[in-house]
C-alpha cells in the first residue's frame, strides 16, 4: 500500500557570507552545503492504517510527506503509494491521494470557498451527482455551511483549515497525508478536526499518515507512531508501547497542596502534588495519601505524551539505538 | 489534453470571478502597460516636420494606438507568478492537482482580457478624439489574419514567460534575466520603434525573432505591411519550439523543485 525503502533526500543548499561582501562574494563563486533532510528510510503501511509521524522541528517529516504525495523526486531509494511512483505524478495516482497543509493553502484567497471546491470539481473530473454528495456530507461533517459564500480572506484561522480538508477531500481519496492539519487551531478546533479525520477514516477505510507538534493529536488518531529524527528512523510501532517502555510509571496526583504527602515522595508542582511510582506500587501509595487527604483530590494518571517523547529523545541523544532497532 | 479542455470553461469562469475580486489591481497593472501611448507623443513630434521612411503623423498615431491594443491583448503574467509559486512553495498544494497548474495560469490570463478592453476602450476613446485618422476599416483577409496572428502572438508571449518562469526552479534571478530579455523584446518587437523604421537588414531579422511574433506581427497584419501567411507561418513555428520548450523545461524543473519550505 505505502512501501518505503531506503528513502534519502538530500539538498542541496547555497552557502552565502553575511554582509554585501558576502553577497558579491557569492555572486561569482557560490559555496553549496549538502543537507541529507532524510536519511535511509524504510517502512510498511497497510490499507486504512492510521500512523502518527512524529519528530522534532527538521526531522525530515515534511519532505517525507512530501515525496509519498510526488511533489518531491527522491535523491535514493524507493517509494511506492498505491502501486504508483508518487514521483511520476500520474493522474490516477494524484485522484487518490491528498496532501493537506497546514502552512499552505489551496483555497483561492479572494473568492469564497465554494469556488475552491467547483475549481477542484473540474480539475479532478468529479461527475456533478458525486461530488454534490461528497460535499454534503463534508459540509455536515465539518459544519462549514456558513462559510461557503464567504471570501476565504474573512475567515479565521480555524474555518479556513476546515474548508481547506474539504476541498483537500472533495475527490474521495484513499490516502490521506497531513502535515500539521491542527497548527494554530484553537483547543476546541482541534478536537473538531480530530474527530473529522477518524471519521474519514472510519467510514471510507481512508489511510491517514499525520504529523503533529500537538501530542493530543497523535494520542487521539493515530494507534501507530513512527518516530523519524535527524532524518532516520527510530521508532516503528504502537503508540502505547512506546509509553510503556519510556515512562512506565504512573503519576499519583494530589489536587492540593499538602505538606504531609512528601515523605511519601509526593513533590508539589503549580498547585499539585505529584508523585511518579511503578504501577504495582500505585495501590499502596493511593492508601497512605487517603490518610491524609479526601478521595475527591485524588487521581492516578499516565505520563503525558509530550514527557515521554522528550524522554525518548534525550535517550536517543544519548545512545543512538543499534542497527535494526527500528 | 481532454481533461483540460472539459475544465476549462469552469476554470475561465472562477478565474473571471477572480479578476472581479482583484478589480483595483488590475487596473493598475493595466495601466503599466500604456508605453506606446508615449511612443505616440515622441514619434508624433519627431515627424512633425514631416514624414519619416514614409511613416507620417497619422501613421504613427494608427501604428502606436494598434500597438497599445495588442499589447494589452496579449498581456501575460504568468512569469511574477510562477516564480513568486515556485521560490515560495505555494506551487505544492496545486500540484497535487491531477492537472497541470499552468491551465489554471492560463485561465487567468484569459479572463482578464475583458477587463483589458474595458480599461483600453477609453484610452483610445481618447486618442481617436485627437487623431480622427487612427479609425479605419481593415479589409477583411486583414481581420482575419489578424485574428489568427493575434492569438499566436499571446501564445508567443505566454511560452516565453512561462520559460522565464520556470527558470526559478533553478535561479533565485530569473526575473533580472527577463528584464534582459524585456530590453532587447522592446526594440526589436515593434514596441517603440516600427520595425520598417530600423536598419533594413536589421528589421529583415527581426521579422523572424520571437520577439516580433509576440507583437508586431499581429500589428503590421492588421495595418497591411506584412505579408499575412509567411508571418503566421513564422508565428506558428515559434508557439510549437516554446511550446516544446515549456513541456520539456516544465518536467525538468519538477525534479527540482523543493527550495526549503516548498
Amino acid at each position: 500500500m505505502i512501501e518505503v525503502r531506503n528513502l534519502t533526500k538530500t539538498y542541496r543548499v547555497p552557502l552565502k557570507a553575511p554582509g554585501f561582501v558576502g553577497s558579491v562574494r557569492s555572486l561569482f563563486s557560490r559555496a553549496y552545503k549538502d543537507v541529507e533532510a532524510v536519511k535511509d528510510l524504510s517502512f510498511t503501511i497497510q490499507q486504512g492504517e492510521r500512523v502518527g509521524f512524529l519528530g522534532p522541528n527538521g526531522a525530515g517529516k515534511t519532505t517525507t510527506l512530501k515525496m509519498l504525495a510526488g511533489l518531491l523526486h527522491p535523491t535514493s531509494g524507493a517509494v511506492t503509494v498505491l502501486g504508483a511512483r508518487p514521483q511520476d505524478r500520474d493522474s490516477a495516482f494524484l485522484r487518490q491521494i491528498t496532501l493537506v497543509m497546514g502552512q499552505k493553502q489551496q483555497l483561492l484567497w479572494d473568492l469564497p470557498p465554494r469556488e475552491t471546491f467547483e475549481l477542484n470539481r473540474a480539475m479532478y473530473g468529479i461527475p456533478r451527482a458525486e461530488f454534490t454528495n461528497t460535499l454534503d456530507e463534508l459540509i455536515s461533517l465539518l459544519r462549514i455551511e456558513p462559510l461557503l459564500d464567504k471570501p476565504v480572506r474573512n475567515l479565521s484561522l480555524g474555518e479556513r483549515m476546515k474548508c481547506e480538508l474539504a476541498a483537500a477531500l472533495l475527490h474521495r481519496p484513499r490516502v490521506l497525508f497531513l502535515d500539521e492539519p491542527t497548527i494554530g487551531l484553537d483547543v476546541e478546533m482541534q478536537v473538531q478536526v480530530r474527530q473529522f479525520i477518524a471519521g474519514i477514516n472510519q467510514r471510507f477505510g481512508a489511510t491517514v499518515l499525520l504529523t503533529s507538534h500537538y501530542m493530543q493529536d497523535i494520542a487521539a488518531l493515530t494507534p501507530r507512531l513512527l518516530v523519524i529524527d535527524e532524518g532516520r528512523l527510530r521508532y516503528d510501532g504502537a503508540l502505547t508501547e512506546l509509553a510503556r517502555e519510556m515512562a512506565p510509571e504512573r503519576r499519583v496526583v494530589v489536587r492540593s497542596v499538602e505538606p504531609a504527602l512528601v515523605p511519601l515522595g509526593f513533590v508539589e508542582d503549580g498547585g499539585k502534588m505529584i508523585a511518579s511510582v511503578a504501577p504495582e506500587a500505585v495501590n499502596a501509595i493511593l492508601a497512605r495519601a487517603l490518610a491524609a487527604v479526601p478521595l475527591a483530590e485524588l487521581g492516578v494518571e499516565e505520563t503525558p505524551l509530550e514527557e515521554v517523547m522528550g524522554r525518548y529523545f534525550r535517550k536517543e541523544a544519548a545512545a543512538p539505538p543499534p542497527e535494526g532497532a527500528a | 489534453m481532454i481533461a483540460a479542455a472539459r475544465a476549462f470553461p469552469t476554470l475561465l469562469r472562477i478565474a473571471v470571478a477572480e479578476m472581479v475580486a482583484y478589480r483595483a489591481e488590475m487596473v493598475i497593472w493595466i495601466l503599466t502597460a500604456t508605453l506606446p501611448l508615449v511612443m505616440l507623443a515622441l514619434w508624433n513630434a519627431a515627424s512633425a516636420g514631416g514624414p519619416l521612411d514614409g511613416f507620417g503623423q497619422a501613421d504613427f498615431a494608427r501604428y502606436f494606438a494598434v500597438t497599445l491594443l495588442v499589447r494589452q491583448l496579449t498581456g501575460v503574467w504568468v512569469l511574477w507568478e510562477l516564480n513568486q509559486q515556485i521560490r515560495t512553495g505555494a506551487l505544492s498544494p496545486q500540484l497535487l492537482r491531477p492537472m497541470n497548474p499552468l491551465w489554471w495560469q492560463f485561465a487567468e490570463t484569459i479572463a482578464a482580457i475583458p477587463w483589458r478592453l474595458l480599461v483600453l476602450g477609453p484610452v483610445l476613446a481618447g486618442v481617436a478624439l485627437w487623431r480622427p485618422e487612427i479609425v479605419f476599416v481593415p479589409t477583411l483577409a486583414a481581420a482575419a489574419g489578424f485574428a489568427v496572428s493575434l492569438v499566436l502572438a499571446l501564445l508567443v508571449a505566454w511560452f516565453v514567460q512561462c520559460l522565464f518562469g520556470i527558470l526559478a526552479f533553478w535561479f533565485d534571478q530569473s526575473l533580472g534575466l527577463f528584464q534582459v530579455w524585456f530590453f532587447v523584446w522592446a526594440l526589436l518587437s515593434g514596441y517603440v520603434v516600427p520595425l520598417p523604421l530600423l536598419p533594413t537588414s536589421v528589421a529583415a531579422v527581426a521579422t523572424y525573432l520571437p520577439f516580433h511574433a509576440s507583437l508586431g506581427a499581429p500589428v503590421e497584419v492588421l495595418l497591411g505591411f506584412a505579408p499575412v501567411g509567411p508571418t503566421l507561418a513564422i508565428q506558428a513555428a515559434w508557439v510549437a519550439v516554446l511550446g516544446a520548450a515549456t513541456y520539456l523545461t516544465w518536467n525538468a524543473g519538477l525534479r527540482r523543485y523543493g527550495a526549503v519550505g516548498a
